[in-house]
């Protein structure tokens, strides 16, 4: 099974209730066999977008395309996708396998070939031999698989997840994480992925979409978000920032000039889209990239220090009230109360819009 | 365990004694008196004998009494079952505020004083004929068994996840199919319940069965009513103890297959 999935693609989909836009009018591209993660705050619009393309939902306005078919108007038991739950969604009069077989009974498959089938997806999820079980026998872990058993026994165009470990305690969500991993890299299915989580968003997927207030705030692979977020939100989003406050004076070529409020004195980076002059902006730079240094550009007083193993966090308070956060290597870290100077290099930083 | 927590617990076992004594004994009464030997009816009896149930099914009044409520029963347990498991559905998808105004309009019949319902429809059957006529006895039945299946589906319901509905769609199943192996599986149990109801409200209804049975329709309580105003006879106990016994099995029967399904899909 290489390369099982089908392209998909939405064209200004948008989903209105009443005056409140669930989701505003949005663009998408998946690449056939892609692993793409909707990121973003509970409201967001992720589940709205998911359930859109589910059918589940008719949209406002836009279209919904897959495999380069229009199915907008195709109800969901047409679609073949397959959807796995938060809560799993089982159906609890029946068991395992009636669960994993539901999708293929449906399509009047034969009985031998149901069982035989069910049998391979349990295997596929590692739960060999459960078939007669009832499923409130089973783990959390266990039905989340079940689940995911059943909605692959279709043979998905496509595999939709909405926040499928939200319900998991923390240890087994790194072992199902992993297993997800390794069974998109085995089937390559095109998956459309829901969490909060940004850490899970990382870890699965080939692209991530951050999304905020029914909008696609912006999507890229997680080096690019992590580098050269779109703005102080995703910035904020996607791992630890510390965000300096100023305003733009000049801005062109990408790159612009920037007017540190607190901090006294410009200084000229690259810089996101949509930035002009007078804009309030914010220099981000990520706590491993600063190091303390004697001759360094801003003074700072360590508030705190954190021990984190390899690592030492130490907080530090620049004379504008302004917060940083540093990470370095565990060692002769200052004390709190100590003054240092604080220092990055160029291409650490990125000026992003406030917004 | 010292007296003074006893007590209470003690006091608390009387009580709950004395009101059930209160509530079950005059109605546990009728049983003896339909075996007594006595031409008139005596508590305790002098003898027993099972002469008035011979009394009973060989008169062909009782007979055909009890045959009619046992098929206006049905009819009612059918009827109701079906309408009041497509409503407790489409209520399902009435949101907030109008679904709890229309729940309230569908159980009125309950909360209407039944003799305001039975002169009701007994002048609405005058005006289109059903007076006397079995599909009139069925109807008005129907009118107060269908609250009960539509409350008891209903809670049901609530145990129904719309999550499972949206997943048995997206693998495929046709909505009628959702309905037959995903909703109607879940809410078994509610509409078991509602039958059961359904079926003992027809079969011991009497206010509206006063007006709306004719001589070929009277019911088994018409009938108990009719006699009764003659003269006690065991045999009228007979019937009550009947009607009695058919509720407690059928309740029973609820009861057992609840655990079943309890055992199966809890």
């Amino acid at each position: 099974m290489t390369q099982a999935g089908l392209s998909v693609e939405l064209r200004g989909l948008s989903r209105r209730y009443g005056a409140v836009a669930a989701l505003a009018p949005s663009d998408l591209t998946i690449n056939p066999g892609e692993f793409v993660t909707l990121l973003g705050p509970s409201g967001s619009g992720k589940s709205t977008l998911l359930h859109l393309l589910a059918g589940y939902v008719d949209p406002s306005s836009g279209r919904v395309l897959i495999g380069g078919k229009d199915v907008t108007t195709v109800p969901a038991r047409r679609r073949n996708i397959g959807m796995v739950f938060q809560n799993y969604a089982l159906f609890p009069h029946m068991s395992v396998g009636q669960n994993v077989g539901y999708g293929l009974r449906v399509r009047g498959w034969a009985k031998a070939r149901i069982v035989a089938r069910v049998e391979e997806m349990l295997d596929v999820v590692r739960l060999s031999g459960l078939a007669g079980r009832r499923v409130d026998t089973l783990s959390g872990g266990q039905q989340q698989r079940v689940a995911l058993a059943r909605a692959l026994a279709i043979e998905p165009d496509l595999i939709l997840m909405d926040e499928p470990l939200g319900a998991l305690d923390r240890q087994l969500r790194r072992d199902v994480q992993l297993e997800l991993r390794r069974l998109h890299e085995a089937q390559r299915r095109t998956t459309l992925y829901v969490t909060h989580d940004q850490e899970e968003a990382l870890i699965l997927s080939d692209r991530v979409a951050v999304m905020r207030s029914g909008r696609i705030e912006q999507i890229g692979t997680a080096r690019q978000l992590y580098d050269r977020p779109a703005s102080a939100f995703v910035a904020g989003f996607i791992g630890e920032s510390n965000l300096l406050a100023g305003r733009i004076t000049s801005a062109r070529d990408g790159h612009a000039e920037i007017e540190l409020a607190g901090v006294g004195g410009a200084l000229r980076a690259p810089a996101a889209n949509g930035l002009s002059d007078g804009d309030e902006a914010r220099l981000m730079l990520r706590p491993e990239h600063l190091r303390l240094n004697g001759t360094g550009r801003l003074e700072a007083r360590v508030t705190e220090r954190v021990y984190l193993g390899e690592l030492t966090a130490l907080r530090l308070a620049l004379n504008s009230g302004e917060q940083l956060w540093l990470r370095q290597m565990a060692g002769q870290a200052p004390h709190p109360g100590d003054t240092v100077r604080v220092d990055w290099s160029v291409d650490a930083q990125w000026i992003v819009p406030c917004t | 365990m010292n007296a003074r927590s006893r007590s209470p617990r003690f006091l608390l076992h009387v009580t709950a004694a004395l009101v059930l004594a209160f509530l079950m004994l005059p109605i546990l009464a009728v049983v003896p008196a339909s075996f007594s030997e006595a031409r008139f009816i005596r508590l305790p009896p002098d003898a027993y004998t099972l002469d008035w149930y011979g009394a009973f099914l060989s008169d062909r009044d009782w007979r055909a009494a009890f045959l009619t409520s046992l098929h206006v029963a049905i009819a009612v347990t059918v009827f109701s079952v079906v309408l009041g498991t497509a409503a407790a559905l489409g209520l399902r998808r009435v949101p907030g505020h109008a679904g709890a105004m229309l729940l309230a309009l569908f159980v009125s019949p309950l909360i209407v004083p039944v003799i305001v319902t039975a002169v009701a429809v007994y002048r609405t059957a005058l005006d289109i004929h059903l007076n006397s006529t079995f599909l009139g006895v069925v109807f008005s039945h129907s009118l107060i068994a269908l609250p009960f299946v539509i409350v008891n589906v209903g809670i049901s319901l609530r145990g129904v996840s719309d999550d499972w509905l949206k997943a048995a769609a997206g693998l495929g199943a046709h909505p009628l199919t959702v309905f037959r192996t995903v909703t109607l599986p879940a809410v078994m149990p509610g509409v078991t319940g509602g039958a059961v109801f359904a079926f003992i409200t027809s079969f011991d209804e009497i206010t509206i069965s006063l007006f709306i049975t004719g001589a070929q329709t009277k019911t088994l309580p018409v009938k108990i009513w009719e006699d009764i105003r003659l003269e006690f006879t065991p045999v009228v106990a007979v019937a009550a103890t009947l009607l009695i016994a058919l509720a407690l099995l059928l309740f029973l029967g609820i009861a057992l297959v609840n655990r079943l399904y309890g055992r199966r899909a809890a």
